[in-house]
C-alpha cells in the first residue's frame, strides 16, 4: 500500500515518469518497511556510505546532488545525524534550476544554523537570487533569509529585502515575504530597520492584498513596540483598516475564514491598537468603537463548527482586551462584564481559560473590582477545575481581584488549595499568597498567623525570598514583635517543625526572645531548649543561624550563659568549618572580661531600609528582548500602575501593608544573617534584562522643520483669504475652504488626484508645535479616503479652536503612494489673525480706546519699505495696502484718522480660554519713499507682536509695479506638469 | 505575536516535523521537544488546548543563547487523528488564533495531497491522520514548502487558501518542465 501511495504522491511531479528521483522513492519505502530500528540504521548507513562515496568521486550532475542531498534531509528528518554533504547542499542553491535550488535551501535552513560558517558563502548567492527579476527565486531567497538570517546577514542585505517590500513593481506574495523577512532581522539586530523607512512601511498597512497588509502590521507591530514615536500613524492606518474590514466589509472573498473576515489581521490590529494609549482624537475613537461594537454583535452568532467558534473567539477577547485597555467606553465595558461573566461558566474549557485571562486583565485595569467580585464563588471553584491550565489562570485571577475587603477569604482559600495543589505552581502559589498577605494584612496576628502557617504547610516550596521578607516586616514592625516571637516558639518546639520555620525562630528569638521572656512557656530556658532540640536536624545554615541567635542568648539572659557556652564549645570542633569559625568567635566573644563589645555587637537590629518586596520582582521575571510586550501583568491596579512605568525605580509594594521605617541600611557584621537583607537587594539582578535597544531620534516629518519646497506659494495667498488653492503639483491639488466663527474654526482640505492612476495608502497627518498645542486645539473630523481614484477627490474636514493667542500656524504631512511613496510637509494657513472679526468704530471711540491702551508692552511697531527699495519692480500703493489690511481682518475705518492718507483699523479676536481681545491698528505710509510705519495696539500685550510679524511679511513684499503680464513658466512648472508622461 | 516552534508530533512520541522560527542550539531544542512531548501526551480529552510552559525559564536564566524567546511562554496544541500540532508561543499571544494557524496549516497540506489521494478524500479528510502522516514521508519536502508559503518568520504570511496553492502550483509547474527537460537529456 505504501509503494503504491508513493507512486500517487510523485505521480504529480511527473505525470508518472519514474525517472523522478526513483532511488528517493525505493529508499523511502526501505525505510517505511524496515521493521525494527536496526534495519533501518543498516539501511541507512548503506546509504550513508553510497552518499558519501558519490559525493567523494565528484563530478555529479545537478539532479544527482538534488537526490542524494534530498535522501540526506531524509534522513536528518528522521532524526539521525547527518554530517557531510553540507557543502554539495550548499552548492544547489547556485543553480540555475528551480527545483535543485529549493532543495538546497531547504537543507540549508534545516542543516544550518544562524552561525554556521558555510553561511557566509551563500550570501552572494542569496543577494543574486533577491535581485533576479524571476519572483519565485526572490521568494527562496527570503524564505532563507527569514529563516536562518543572522546579524551578519541582515547587515549585507537588509537593503535588499527592503527594496523589495517596497519596490512598486514588486508582487504582492513577494512583498509580504519582505515585510516578515525584515521583521525577522529587525529582531535579530533592531538597527537594521532604519528611521526615514517608517513612513512607507506604514503606507503599505493600506495595500490592498490582504497578505501584504497582514505581514506589514506583523512587521510594525515589532517596530512600534520600540519606537511608538516614529510608528504612531499606524494607529489610525489599523483604525480604519478595521473598520472597513468589519463595517464595510472590504475583502476578497477568500479571506473569509469560516465566516470570520480574515480573524488574523483583525487580532493584530486590535493588538497594535493595545500598543499606544488611547487615541484623544474622537474621529478615530469612533472608527474604534464601531468596529468593537461589531464584533461584539457578530460573536453572538451561533457558530457552525470549531473553526468559526474559534475563529470568532480569538477576535472576541482580543477586542475584549482593547475594550479593558480604552477604559474609557463605558457601554462596551457594561457589555463585556457581563459576557465574561458567562464565559467563566461555559462547558468549553478554552472558553473558561480565556474568561478568567481576560477577567484578569480586567482587575488590572478597573477601577472598580466589583463586577468581577461577584463571581467569587465560581472563580474559587475553577481552582478545584479538571484542567491545570484553567486551575493556574484562576489563581492568576484571585491573586488580582484581591483587595482589603476579600483578602481574608480569597488567601483562606488559597492556603487550602495549596495543600492538594499540583507541585509545579506550588512555589507561585506561596509567593502569591504570601505577597497577598503582607499587602491586604489589617491586623497583626492575622498577618503573623497566616505567614507561619504557610511555611509550615508548604516549607519545601518556599522560597528564600518569602522568609526573609517575614523577617523583615516582623523586625520593621514593633506591635508585631511580641506575638510572632510567642507564635514561632509554639511552632519550634513541636516535634515536628519545617526548617524554614526554624531560621525565622532562630532569627526571632535571638531579636525579640527577651520580649516574651516572662510568659508562661517563654522562659529563656524553654526557648533555649526549643532551639538547641533542633539542631541536630537541621542543615549547616539554620545550624548558622541557631548559633548567632545564641549569642544574642548570652546577651539577653546570662542566666543560661553556661548551657549556651556549652554548645559554643561542642561546636567548636565541628568539621564544618564555617560552623567552626562562628562558635570560636562566639566563644571567645562571651569569655571576653567585660560584656562591652558583646553588648555593641548584639545590639538591636536596626530595620531594614525600605526597598521593593523582592516577592514582586521574583514573580514578575523579565521577558526578553524582542518579543513581545506585555501590555498588563497579572496582579491588581497597583502592579499595572509599576509596569506602566518601566523607567521608574519601582519604590515600594506595600500600599496599606505594614510599613517599613527603616532608614540604617547598615547590616551587623556579627549577625549570621545579615546577608539575608543582601540577598533581597541582589534579587534585583533579575530585573536588568538585556538593555533596551538603541533607537535613533526619529524626525517629525509632519514638523514644520520638515516643509516642501513651495510651501509658501499657497500658504501666503491663502494668509489674506478664506478659500483657494494649497497646493498643487503634477499629481496633485490641495485646496482649502475655512470659515471662522468665534474661536471656532471650520477647515475643510480638499485633495484631487491629477495623477494618471488612482493614489493609494493617502495618510494625512497633523502636527504643532508641542508649546503651542495648548492654545490651539484640533478635532479631525474625518479622514480622507485611503484610495483616491484618477480625477477623483477626497475632502477631510477639521475643526480649530484658539485657545489662547498662538503664534505658529498647525502643519500637515500628506503621504500617497504613486508608483513610489510621495510624501509633502505644508503649513496650513491658520493663523490668529484669522480668528478676528472687523470691528466698528467712531473716530472718538477709536482714539479714546487707542489712548487706554497706551504704548509698550501693549503695542508694537514696525517701519518698514518694501522688498528691494526703491527701485525695484514691486511697490506699495494705496489699493495693495488696503486689500491686505482687510484681509487681515481688519475693519478699515475710513475718516477716521487726520491725515487721509493714513488707514486706521479696528477688530475683536476671539479665543476660547482667554476670551475676546479689541485690537486697533494705526498704517502710515509714505509712497513717495515706499515706506510704512504700523502700529497695532490690543488689550493683550501678547497679540500685537505676531500680528505685526505677519503683516510686515505680508506688506513688504508688496505687489507688481508694472501691469501684470502672463509669466513665463519657469522650468520647474514645465517639469511638474510633464512628470508623469517623460520617463525619468 | 510570533509562533517560535511548530512540532508534528505521532501519539508514539516521534517527531514527524519541527520547525523553528527562533534560533536555538540543538541541545535546547532536544529540551524542549522532550518537556513539551511530556506535558502534551498527558494531556487528556476536552482539556483546553493551552498550556503554560516554563521550561524555557531555566534556560533563559542561565544564559540561553536567544532572547528572542519569552520567560514565559505557552504550548497552543490539537490533536488530529494520531499526530498532535504544538505551536510554541509567547505568553501574551493570542492563543486562538493560534489555533487555527495550526489548522490552516493542516486544511493546506489535506488540500494539497488531497487533490492527488481522490480515493481517500470523500473520507473526512481532516481526520483522516494518516494522509498528513504520509506525505511527511513520501513527498517531505513539500510539507516544508507548504509551511514557508503560511509562516514566516513565526508570523501568519498569507491565510487565503487559493494563495497558498497558487504558488506551490507554480513551484511543482516548474518542477515539472526542469524534470522533463531532465528526461530528455538523459534519453
Amino acid at each position: 500500500m505504501a509503494s503504491s501511495a508513493a507512486a500517487g504522491f510523485l505521480s504529480r511531479g511527473s505525470s508518472g515518469n519514474n525517472s523522478n528521483m526513483r532511488g528517493l522513492v525505493q529508499f523511502i519505502a526501505d525505510l517505511r518497511n524496515a521493521r525494527a530500528r536496526e534495519l533501518e540504521e543498516k539501511r541507512i548507513n548503506k546509504e550513508l556510505a553510497n552518499i558519501r562515496q558519490k559525493f567523494k568521486d565528484g563530478s555529479l550532475s545537478g539532479y544527482h546532488k538534488k537526490k542524494y542531498v534530498c535522501k540526506l534531509l531524509y534522513i536528518y528528518i528522521l532524526g539521525w545525524n547527518v554530517d557531510f554533504g553540507h557543502l554539495e547542499a550548499v552548492n544547489l542553491i547556485s543553480a540555475n534550476k528551480y527545483s535543485e535550488k529549493q532543495i538546497g535551501y531547504l537543507a540549508m535552513t534545516l542543516f544550518l544554523h544562524e552561525q554556521h560558517e558555510l553561511l557566509h558563502l551563500v550570501v552572494n548567492s542569496i543577494r543574486k537570487d533577491l535581485t533576479d527579476h524571476n519572483e519565485l527565486f526572490n521568494c527562496l531567497a527570503l524564505h532563507a533569509i527569514a529563516n536562518v538570517g543572522s546579524r551578519e546577514m541582515g547587515e549585507a542585505l537588509s537593503g535588499e529585502v527592503h527594496r523589495l517590500l517596497i519596490s512598486p513593481t514588486s508582487k504582492a506574495f513577494v512583498k509580504k515575504k519582505a515585510a516578515l523577512t525584515l521583521l525577522r532581522l529587525y529582531r535579530k539586530s533592531p538597527d537594521i530597520v532604519q528611521p526615514q523607512w517608517a513612513e512607507r512601511i506604514i503606507s503599505l498597512m493600506d495595500d490592498a492584498d490582504m497578505g501584504v497588509a497582514l505581514s506589514v502590521t506583523s512587521l510594525v507591530m515589532a517596530l512600534t513596540q520600540n519606537n511608538p514615536e516614529q510608528y504612531k500613524g499606524s494607529y489610525v492606518k489599523a483604525a480604519s483598516r478595521m473598520k472597513r474590514i468589519l463595517v464595510d466589509q472590504e475583502y476578497a472573498q477568500d479571506y473569509l475564514y469560516y465566516k470570520v473576515p480574515c480573524p488574523w489581521i483583525q487580532v493584530k490590529m486590535l493588538r497594535l491598537l493595545q500598543y499606544f494609549p488611547p487615541s484623544e482624537d474622537t474621529h478615530v475613537r469612533e472608527l474604534i468603537r464601531e468596529s468593537l461594537q461589531k464584533i461584539l454583535n457578530l460573536a453572538l452568532e451561533m457558530p457552525k463548527n470549531v473553526q468559526q467558534n474559534n475563529a470568532q473567539n480569538a477576535v472576541l477577547f482580543e477586542a475584549i482586551n482593547l475594550i479593558i485597555h480604552l477604559d474609557t467606553e463605558q457601554a462596551l465595558m457594561k457589555q463585556i462584564s457581563s459576557r465574561l461573566g458567562k464565559f467563566i461558566q461555559s462547558r468549553e474549557t478554552n472558553v473558561r481559560y480565556l474568561g478568567l485571562e481576560a477577567m484578569t486583565h480586567l482587575a488590572a485595569r478597573a477601577e472598580t473590582l466589583d463586577p468581577i467580585k461577584q463571581h467569587q464563588s465560581i472563580i474559587i471553584g475553577s481552582l478545584k477545575d479538571r484542567d491545570i491550565s484553567v486551575r493556574r489562570k484562576g489563581l492568576d485571577l484571585l491573586y488580582s481581584m484581591c483587595d482589603q475587603t476579600n483578602a481574608q477569604p480569597i488567601v483562606g482559600e488559597l492556603l487550602q488549595y495549596l495543600q492538594n495543589a499540583d507541585f509545579a505552581i506550588r512555589e507561585e502559589m506561596v509567593l502569591k499568597i504570601a505577597i497577598l498577605t503582607e499587602k491586604y494584612a489589617t491586623d497583626i496576628q492575622w498577618y503573623v498567623d497566616i505567614s507561619l502557617r504557610l511555611i509550615a504547610m508548604a516549607g519545601d516550596h518556599v522560597s528564600d525570598e518569602v522568609w526573609h521578607r517575614v523577617i523583615q516586616i516582623v523586625t520593621n514592625n514593633e506591635e508585631l514583635q511580641v506575638y510572632a516571637a510567642q507564635n514561632i516558639l509554639q511552632y519550634v518546639k513541636a516535634d515536628h517543625c519545617h526548617e524554614t520555620l526554624v531560621k525565622i525562630g532562630g532569627y526571632i528569638l535571638g531579636e525579640f526572645g527577651h520580649l516574651i521572656a516572662e510568659d508562661k512557656g517563654c522562659s529563656p530556658i524553654e526557648q533555649f531548649l526549643a532551639l538547641q532540640g533542633k539542631l541536630q536536624g537541621c542543615s549547616s545554615s539554620t545550624r548558622a543561624i541557631i548559633l548567632s541567635c545564641f549569642i544574642k542568648f548570652v546577651n539577653l539572659f546570662p542566666e543560661i550563659k553556661p548551657r549556651l557556652m556549652y554548645v559554643f564549645q561542642a561546636y567548636s570542633h565541628t568539621l564544618d568549618s564555617e560552623l567552626q569559625q562562628r562558635a570560636c568567635e562566639y566563644l571567645a566573644l562571651a569569655s571576653l572580661p567585660t560584656d562591652d563589645l558583646l553588648r555593641t555587637v548584639c545590639d538591636e537590629m536596626p530595620p531594614f531600609p525600605e526597598r521593593q518586596s523582592a516577592l514582586l520582582s521574583r514573580l514578575h521575571q523579565k521577558h526578553g528582548n524582542t518579543s513581545d510586550k506585555r501590555t498588563w501583568v497579572v496582579g491588581g491596579k497597583d502592579a499595572n500602575i509599576i509596569e506602566k512605568n518601566p523607567g521608574l525605580k519601582r519604590a515600594q509594594s506595600s500600599n496599606g501593608g505594614p510599613q517599613m521605617n527603616g532608614t540604617n541600611g547598615t547590616t551587623n557584621g556579627t549577625n549570621g544573617h545579615a546577608k539575608g537583607a543582601n540577598d533581597l537587594a541582589g534579587l534585583d539582578m533579575l530585573d536588568t534584562g538585556p538593555s533596551e535597544p538603541k533607537t535613533l531620534k526619529a524626525p517629525n516629518l509632519a514638523s514644520a522643520a520638515h516643509l516642501s519646497p513651495d510651501w509658501e506659494i499657497g500658504y501666503n495667498k491663502l494668509l489674506t483669504k478664506a478659500e483657494g488653492i494649497l497646493y498643487e503639483d503634477g499629481q496633485i491639488q490641495i485646496g482649502v475652504r475655512s470659515e471662522y466663527r468665534g474661536q471656532m474654526a471650520c477647515v475643510i482640505l480638499y485633495f484631487s488626484n491629477k495623477a494618471p492612476t488612482a493614489v493609494t495608502s493617502f495618510t494625512t497627518t497633523l502636527d504643532l508645535e508641542p508649546a503651542e498645542k495648548e492654545n490651539l486645539s484640533w478635532e479631525v473630523k474625518g479622514l480622507p479616503e485611503s484610495t483616491i481614484h484618477q480625477g477623483a477627490q477626497s475632502q477631510q474636514m477639521i475643526m480649530f479652536e484658539a485657545k489662547k493667542v498662538f503664534d505658529k500656524s498647525p502643519t500637515i504631512r500628506i503621504s500617497y503612494i504613486a508608483g513610489a511613496l510621495q510624501a509633502l510637509t505644508l503649513k496650513l494657513p491658520v493663523n490668529i489673525h484669522k480668528f478676528m472679526d472687523p470691528a466698528e468704530l467712531t473716530a472718538d471711540d477709536f482714539f479714546k480706546r487707542w489712548k487706554q491702551i497706551g504704548g509698550a508692552p501693549r503695542e508694537a511697531q514696525r517701519v518698514f519699505g518694501v522688498k528691494g527699495g526703491r527701485d525695484g519692480d514691486r511697490e506699495i500703493n494705496e489699493s495693495f495696502i488696503r486689500r491686505t489690511v482687510e484681509g487681515f481682518r481688519w475693519g478699515v475705518l475710513d475718516g477716521v484718522d487726520p491725515n487721509r492718507k493714513n488707514f486706521v483699523g479696528a477688530s475683536v479676536l476671539h479665543t476660547g480660554g482667554g476670551g475676546k481681545f479689541g485690537c486697533l491698528l494705526r498704517l502710515e505710509p509714505n509712497y513717495g519713499t515706499q515706506m510704512v510705519r504700523l502700529t497695532i495696539r490690543a488689550t493683550d500685550d501678547s497679540v500685537p507682536p505676531i500680528i505685526i510679524k505677519t503683516m510686515e511679511e505680508r506688506l513688504a513684499v508688496g505687489i507688481s509695479a508694472y501691469p501684470e503680464t502672463m509669466e513665463q513658466p519657469s522650468h520647474r512648472d514645465i517639469s511638474n506638469v510633464f512628470e508623469n508622461i517623460l520617463v525619468t | 505575536m510570533p509562533i517560535n516552534y511548530l512540532i508534528l508530533l505521532s501519539r508514539q512520541g516521534k517527531v514527524r516535523l519541527a520547525k523553528w522560527f527562533t534560533t536555538l542550539s540543538p541541545k535546547e531544542k532536544a529540551k524542549i521537544i522532550k518537556d513539551v512531548s511530556q506535558l502534551v501526551l498527558a494531556r487528556r480529552t476536552r482539556m483546553c488546548n493551552f498550556l503554560e510552559y516554563k521550561g524555557w525559564r531555566i534556560m533563559w536564566r542561565y544564559g540561553a543563547s536567544t532572547n528572542e524567546l519569552s520567560a514565559d511562554s505557552k504550548i497552543v496544541y490539537r490533536r488530529y487523528a494520531s499526530l498532535f500540532f504544538i505551536a510554541g508561543c509567547n505568553s501574551t499571544d493570542n492563543e486562538l488564533i493560534t489555533l487555527e494557524i495550526v489548522h490552516r496549516y493542516v486544511e493546506q497540506m489535506d488540500k494539497y495531497y488531497g487533490n492527488v489521494c481522490e480515493t481517500s478524500y470523500v473520507i473526512s479528510p481532516l481526520l483522516q491522520s494518516s494522509r498528513i502522516d504520509k506525505p511527511q514521508i513520501f513527498n517531505f519536502q513539500k510539507a516544508y514548502f507548504i509551511l514557508d508559503e503560511l509562516l514566516l518568520a513565526g508570523e501568519m504570511q498569507e491565510s487565503s487558501k487559493k494563495n497558498v496553492l497558487r504558488v506551490i502550483s507554480a513551484q511543482d509547474s516548474i518542477e515539472d518542465t526542469e524534470v522533463d527537460e531532465e528526461v530528455t537529456k538523459i534519453m
